[in-house]
């Protein structure tokens, strides 16, 4: 059936799951580096996407410009990661591996309620930014301006993130945490303080992913949970801890959850787990997951 | 100089280990439950009770997590609530059929994630208990009856007693309980019980010393399913219907919450963390439909300041007061053996 449609739609579908799978690639990764440095699974982290998306919501009603949103939303949750890794995951560290993964559970059990609380039940929409709506031609291709945008968006993310690890000081103390954080405290580094920024980048990176997303979605307490899934499975797919296998992942289930979403929508969902179930069975750890991690 | 004897003794007193009285003691306070509480909230916690049983099984004496419960608890919710309502199946039938569900499809992912590292397997576990929960949500939606769930399902009779009223229910429900309750406790005993304690003690030296961890955390988790599909099963039959919410993520989350606050790896502490966090939701629920928000903090405090739980609390404050009095009475035998 595949092959009766003219090539410009299915180009249209892998256009959207691109789109899609820079949303998720922007998830994951902020799961890969928290994992990665801190040896959490933050079972948490939709659910700063969730409220990343709801500080855009706040700082549009409030300023009108979607920019202020994104910026806004990553330096609130960026901040809530800070007061969260130093008062609650701190005293856990060097304790039950389990218990920092348990504690961001019970964050994810918690805060979707206390937003229903304050914002009530019903999803908050938030406009396309008035500089990318519309869409733009490219021969028998017509491509929304918003989704170009999160690709653009999402590849300038990663490339200063990747600048940020390489070549920066930081960056550098980062990725030797991430190898061997006690070798690294005893060259007189405060890797404690390295960790909290560590998670701070990770829930940043969550927070935007949401942030992005609310346009196209509206922000809606439960969205979390879904967000939550979404990390995990392209973690999986792509080997936890490997920023390399967060993109590759990521990109990889947005374009097979666009692409079941056309031809059998309502296996869409599904679809991302069954592909996780093939990758187990195939590639154990992942396709860039390092051995003796998984 | 004590003699080997003695020591084995001495051991024996501090490591609290559940003996046979505790399920009868057990099996009279549940025999007078509903005297106390109401009867369906009573059931309720029974029926949790029993799922948290299998899954301090796999969590508390195997150390695994799992984050997916909720498949194994929501499948044999499913089987049986269509093989009663399809098949027109006897209860028995319809029992057998939940737990084989269940322990088929713990066969499955263990087969394909149960060699993982603790926090990877959280994750996969999660993911598949969502793959079933979608499953059911719409591409299955001509069986399931999607979002309303399974209803009409017929009501079943027991020695011509039906169980659609409270009080038998509850004692139906109490039989199987107690069935269980002495399950565990022979499995605890036996030397498979003692081998999954041995590896969530050091996973490594039990490899060292020729064991299979992988197959016996296989096996503990099909037998913690075992337990769940019953637990499934019995809810539908307690509520008469099967609502979606038996297979969402947040059935999993809460039995992990149940378990962690009764104290893992104690045997009576599924039951104790099961009636606690029902009672406390029923409670709360009175006051505001938001119970989660205070469910979570609450949780997020205990992981920060009794990660043991209240079983846990209790066994390890015991076991340090044995030990002080030991030592006061044999000051050399103490001294070694901590």
């Amino acid at each position: 059936m595949l092959t009766d449609l003219p090539w410009s739609v299915i180009a249209l579908q892998l256009f959207f799951g691109l789109a899609l799978g820079s949303i998720f690639v922007l998830l994951a990764s902020g799961l890969s580096i928290i994992y990665g440095l801190l040896d959490i699974v933050n079972f948490a982290h939709g659910t700063f996407a969730m409220l990343g998306g709801y500080a855009v919501f706040v700082a549009v009603s409030l300023s009108e410009n979607f920019f202020i949103g994104i910026l806004s939303a990553i330096v609130i949750v960026g901040l809530i990661g800070v007061l969260i890794e130093f008062f609650l995951l701190k005293p856990l560290y060097r304790k039950d591996p389990l218990l920092p993964l348990l504690l961001t559970f019970g964050l994810s059990v918690a805060i979707p309620d206390l937003i229903k609380i304050i914002f009530g039940l019903i999803g908050k929409p938030v406009n396309y930014p008035q500089a990318f709506t519309g869409a733009t031609v490219f021969g028998s291709l017509t491509l929304p301006n918003y989704r170009l945008f999160i690709i653009f968006f999402t590849l300038a993310i990663l490339i200063s993130l990747w600048l940020f690890l390489k070549k920066s000081d930081l960056g550098m103390i980062i990725r030797a945490s991430t190898r061997d954080s006690l070798m690294v405290q005893v060259l007189g580094v405060n890797v404690s303080r390295i960790w909290t920024i560590g998670f701070a980048i990770g829930i940043g990176l969550a927070a935007l992913a949401g942030a992005i997303a609310v346009p196209m979605m509206s922000a809606t307490p439960d969205m979390g949970v879904d967000m939550t899934m979404i990390a995990f499975v392209v973690t999986v797919v792509g080997g936890l801890g490997s920023l390399g296998g967060a993109i590759l992942g990521g990109l990889f289930i947005g374009l097979v959850v666009a692409i079941t979403s056309f031809i059998a929508g309502e296996y869409a969902t599904v679809s991302m787990y069954f592909c996780m179930a093939v990758i187990l069975l195939i590639r154990p750890r992942g396709l860039f997951g390092e051995i003796g991690r998984e | 100089m004590k003699s080997l004897h003695d020591e084995e003794k001495v051991l024996k007193e501090i490591e609290s280990k559940p003996r046979a009285t505790i399920v009868l003691g057990t099996a009279l306070v549940l025999l007078v439950l509903p005297f106390v509480i109401s009867a369906p909230l009573a059931t309720e916690i029974l029926i949790w009770g029993i799922f948290g049983l299998g899954f301090n099984l796999l969590l508390g004496y195997t150390g695994v997590l799992s984050f997916g419960h909720a498949a194994y608890f929501g499948l044999g919710a499913y089987s049986a609530g269509m093989a009663l309502r399809y098949w027109k199946a006897s209860l028995w039938t319809s029992l057998l059929v939940a737990v084989t569900a269940a322990m088929l499809l713990a066969c499955f992912i263990g087969a394909l994630a149960i060699k993982r590292r603790g926090v990877y397997f959280a994750m996969i576990s999660l993911a598949f208990g969502q793959m079933l929960y979608f499953l059911a949500l719409s591409p299955l939606k001509h069986i399931t009856r999607g979002e309303d769930g399974l209803t009409h399902i017929p009501i079943i009779k027991i020695f011509s007693v039906s169980l659609n009223r409270p009080q038998p229910l509850y004692y139906f429900v109490f039989v199987i309980t107690i069935g269980m309750l002495y399950l565990t406790w022979r499995i605890l005993q036996s030397p498979f019980g003692k081998l999954l304690q041995a590896f969530r003690e050091n996973e490594e030296r039990a490899r060292a010393c020729g064991f299979n961890t992988t197959l016996v955390k296989f096996f503990s988790l099909v037998l913690s399913a075992f337990y769940a599909g019953l637990a499934g099963a019995l809810n539908t039959i307690y509520l008469g219907y099967v609502p979606l919410t038996t297979l969402f993520w947040l059935t999993s989350g809460t039995m992990v919450m149940m378990a962690i606050l009764g104290g893992k790896g104690t045997f009576l502490g599924p039951l104790i963390g099961v009636g606690v966090f029902l009672f406390l939701q029923n409670t709360i629920s009175v006051f505001t439909p938001r119970w989660e928000v205070f469910v979570g903090t609450i949780f997020v405090f205990i992981i920060l300041l009794f990660p043991a739980g209240i079983m846990g609390t209790i066994r390890d404050k015991y076991s340090a007061y044995k030990t002080k009095k030991l030592r006061q009475e044999a000051p050399p035998l103490a001294t070694r053996l901590e």
